[in-house]
């Protein structure tokens, strides 16, 4: 499951939530989940003002075209001159942790 | 300084003009908007502080606007220089400051702490300096992005080395110079030394974690792609716990999602525009 920006979304994927109006979140959904997209559905949600929406599998690689191997070497490699510093390696290993999770899915 | 031809981006004038046209269209719809980039921010900032307003010190863009009037702020936006291609650092810097700014707002919300808007404005402006820095001397910003590059070391320590000041003073003394308020001020000036901040700690903690967590993040580009080191002081300010910090985290990148949509946006009628 991604959320990705709907400029990046294209005919084929297929929603892993529903979508809902980003004014009213918690009313009746615009399109419900398992929906697949196409250019017509996404022509019409940019109408909508929807920014957002989850599909299924990782169909984008937001971050250039990272493999998730490779944007955790990235973010490693960003702390790599904090290493020895207690307080940022706990706020790195929080954020790795987080990122794991988030990519394993 | 001159600050007048500093660029903005077209897809914001573009985007504020719908919404002027717009009779059902908010302060706050506007104001978010207008948000969303850091130099016209600064610079509608700077104008409502102006002494010839006479208002008492401004400190949110919503305020700013409401005080200065809406036609005010579009003049305000076309003024700035429609046709400045966008650089890709630029971008990047554009990106990290407003990334900067969502984080803030996370961080603020999570921990309940007053003032949100001012925070948030306060962390989208942190980097001004470096806008300076690189329009005013544009030479001295590539040794800079050389000096990083080649000897491997923070864009702060580069400026240090090579202007013999760094960003935080550059907009600080800015801000100062726009009679922006202290609660503006500080922040900017402290966001790489929270010890310094004397009366508007929390704010600056704010933002010196919310630059941190950009940074992890690894989203928009602010000169140099390192983490900078956490301060204690700052994280027993906030009273950050890892579980608070796991919350944060998970919504920032949630955030940042919609924040690279807007971005992937104002790019795209960029080109449109051009």
């Amino acid at each position: 499951m991604q959320k990705i920006p709907l400029l990046q979304a294209g005919s084929g994927m297929v929603l892993a939530r529903d979508i809902v109006r980003t004014e009213n979140p918690n009313g009746p959904p615009i399109c419900g989940k398992g929906v697949a997209l196409t250019d017509s559905l996404i022509e019409r949600l940019k109408r909508m003002e929807v920014t957002t929406v989850t599909v299924e599998g990782r169909p984008v690689f937001v971050e250039g075209d990272k493999s998730p191997e490779e944007i955790l070497t990235c973010f490693d490699k960003r702390f790599k001159k904090v290493e020895d510093d207690p307080l940022t390696s706990k706020l790195k290993k929080v954020y790795r942790n987080y990122l794991v999770k988030a990519l394993g899915e | 300084m001159n600050t007048r031809s500093l660029p903005t981006l077209p897809g914001i004038i573009t985007k504020l003009n719908a919404l002027t046209n717009n009779d059902k269209s908010s302060v706050q719809e506007m104001a978010r908007l207008v948000s969303s980039d850091q130099v016209l921010s600064a610079r509608i900032l700077k104008l409502a502080n102006s002494p010839s307003y006479g208002f008492y010190r401004v400190s949110t863009i919503s305020n700013a606007m409401i005080l200065l009037g809406v036609n005010v702020i579009k003049s305000l936006a076309l003024s700035s220089s429609i046709f400045e291609i966008m650089e890709k650092s630029s971008v990047g810097l554009w990106e990290h400051s407003l990334g900067a700014g969502v984080a803030a707002n996370v961080i603020a919300r999570h921990l309940n702490l007053p003032e949100c808007e001012e925070i948030s404005t306060a962390a989208l402006l942190h980097d001004i300096g470096k806008v300076i820095v690189r329009l005013n001397f544009g030479d001295d910003y590539r040794q800079l992005l050389a000096l990083v590059e080649e000897k491997d070391i923070s864009m702060l320590e580069a400026e240090r080395e090579l202007l013999g000041t760094d960003h935080a003073q550059v907009g600080a003394w800015l801000a100062t110079g726009w009679n922006l308020p202290d609660k503006l001020i500080e922040p900017i000036c402290c966001h790489h030394d929270v010890k310094t901040s004397e009366n508007f700690r929390i704010k600056s903690s704010v933002v010196h974690l919310a630059d941190i967590l950009v940074k992890a993040s690894g989203f928009g580009f602010s000169g140099d792609d390192l983490v900078p080191r956490v301060q204690p002081l700052a994280w027993e300010t906030l009273g950050m716990t890892e579980p608070i910090l796991e919350g944060l985290i998970e919504e920032l990148e949630d955030k940042l999602i919609d924040t690279k949509n807007f971005s992937l946006e104002m790019q795209g009628s960029d080109e449109s525009e051009v």
